[in-house]
């Protein structure tokens, strides 16, 4: 989780230097993209393993990501964005979000979701993916479409980003009560 | 115009994503209300386990407490006088009468002997209050042996169909409470001298049937008060266990008792 941050540190200082620098960013968030999938794939993949042998389901989302992502690779090449990864790997992720809380709904035994830490891990992830579904889908139309000298994604992102780390946060606080008491 | 179609694309695009983080919404509290019913509905069943547990313990002491009881009134009626008029017998014997010595040594031989009779009985009584030890039918054949000692009752035991492989001893005490507590019911109110008593398994259940020639009741006509604590308190245990109890009785034409539990 820690590595994974500071890779998320690293390319968001890389992007905005090279923009600063006017140079192409976009390569980038797809190096970033990897590491992403891979991160939360297994995530997902620990928290579902509480209920179900998840390693085929995340293997198959994890082939479907990869495939998709080769595609975006091969169609317009390294330097752009890869949108369409973004939008399947949104879709995959918000399934395993569904399915964990369906999982979670069916398990007759009672815990205490306000302490759960990964219950509010899946509700940051679930907000994140789910709320830049408009975004991803979009992309194409609204890249040039700004507010106040960003593009509107800034201000949406920034927003999800905010939820994100914040129901993230909340879920590491859960886990440290869970390991001190 | 391109300014407007900005304008109208972003807030397309806001109110697009508002929408895509409400439906999260939603799903986070549908899953939180689910799940505060699913604490409810452990607590209840915690609570309803607390309650069962109570009634069993509640029950293992009654029956209990009606093993005493027959023992003790056994011993005062019975084994005490049995035991009296032999010493009585002893102490009246004159050596210097040889004949009539032996006649009372004999009559006091046959007198202890009896009493060793009704004290073997109460030992298998007690036994049958370790309802873990005999199992169900040995202790309900105990217990009926011990009634029909009184000479007052013929009673007929019937037992059908193969127990389980495994059995629930909860379930065997609360029956035999029943028993015990219709028995009681019979030897006080009922004036019965026939009582059919039929312990069956059949299927999932369990079924005990006791029939008796007294005079019986009219279930309609007794007011509550006198419906007595017995007949409510089997209702009551039958029901803990998820079963029922059928009464069947008529002025002058005895009374049938249905017990139906599912067993194990």
């Amino acid at each position: 989780m820690v590595l994974f941050m500071l890779i998320t540190c690293i390319t968001e200082i890389t992007g905005e230097l090279l923009k600063k620098g006017h140079h192409h960013n976009q390569w980038v968030y797809n190096i970033f993209l990897v590491f992403e999938a891979s991160f939360t794939s297994l995530m997902f993949g620990t928290i579902l393993g509480k209920y179900i042998n998840s390693k085929p389901l995340i293997l198959s989302g994890l082939a479907l990501i990869t495939l998709v992502y080769i595609y975006d690779l091969t169609n317009h090449g390294f330097l752009k964005f890869n949108e369409l990864t973004t939008t399947v790997m949104s879709v995959v992720f918000v399934i395993y979000s569904c399915y964990y809380y369906f999982l979670l709904i069916n398990d007759e035994h009672y815990i205490d979701l306000k302490r759960n830490a990964p219950f509010w891990w899946v509700a940051g992830a679930l907000f994140f993916y789910f709320g830049s579904t408009a975004c991803n889908l979009f992309f194409d139309v609204i890249k040039d479409v700004g507010i106040a000298g960003h593009n509107i994604t800034y201000y949406i992102f920034a927003a999800l980003v905010v939820i994100l780390y914040g129901c993230w946060s909340y879920s590491f606080i859960c886990r440290k009560w869970l390991t001190t008491t | 115009m391109q300014k407007m179609a900005n304008n109208d694309i972003k807030e397309l695009i806001i109110i697009t994503t508002l929408i895509f983080l409400l439906a999260p919404v939603f799903i986070l509290l549908y899953v939180l209300v689910y799940n505060r019913r699913k604490a409810k509905h452990a607590e209840e069943k915690v609570q309803m386990k607390l309650a069962f547990d109570a009634e069993i313990v509640k029950t293992q002491l009654e029956v209990q407490e009606q093993t005493m009881q027959n023992i003790g009134a056994d011993l005062h009626d019975n084994i005490g006088q049995l035991l009296s008029l032999s010493s009585l017998t002893l102490n009246s014997i004159k050596l210097d009468d040889p004949a009539k010595a032996q006649q009372k040594i004999e009559a006091a031989i046959d007198l202890t002997g009896r009493s060793i009779k009704e004290m073997r009985l109460l030992g298998k009584l007690l036994q049958g209050d370790q309802l873990m030890g005999v199992g169900l039918s040995e202790a309900i054949c105990n217990q009926i042996n011990w009634m029909e000692k009184s000479g007052k009752y013929q009673v007929n035991y019937l037992h059908e169909g193969e127990p389980p492989a495994s059995s629930n001893l909860d379930k065997d005490l609360i029956i035999f409470r029943i028993l015990q507590e219709v028995m009681n019911n019979i030897i006080k109110h009922s004036l019965a001298t026939r009582i059919d008593i039929k312990l069956a398994y059949i299927g999932q259940n369990m079924q005990l049937a006791i029939d008796d020639n007294g005079i019986g009741f009219d279930a309609g006509k007794l007011p509550a008060a006198q419906m007595g604590m017995g007949l409510q308190n089997m209702n009551k245990r039958a029901k803990i266990v998820g079963g029922e109890v059928f009464i069947k009785s008529q002025a002058n034409h005895g009374t049938q008792i249905n017990v139906v539990i599912p067993y194990p």
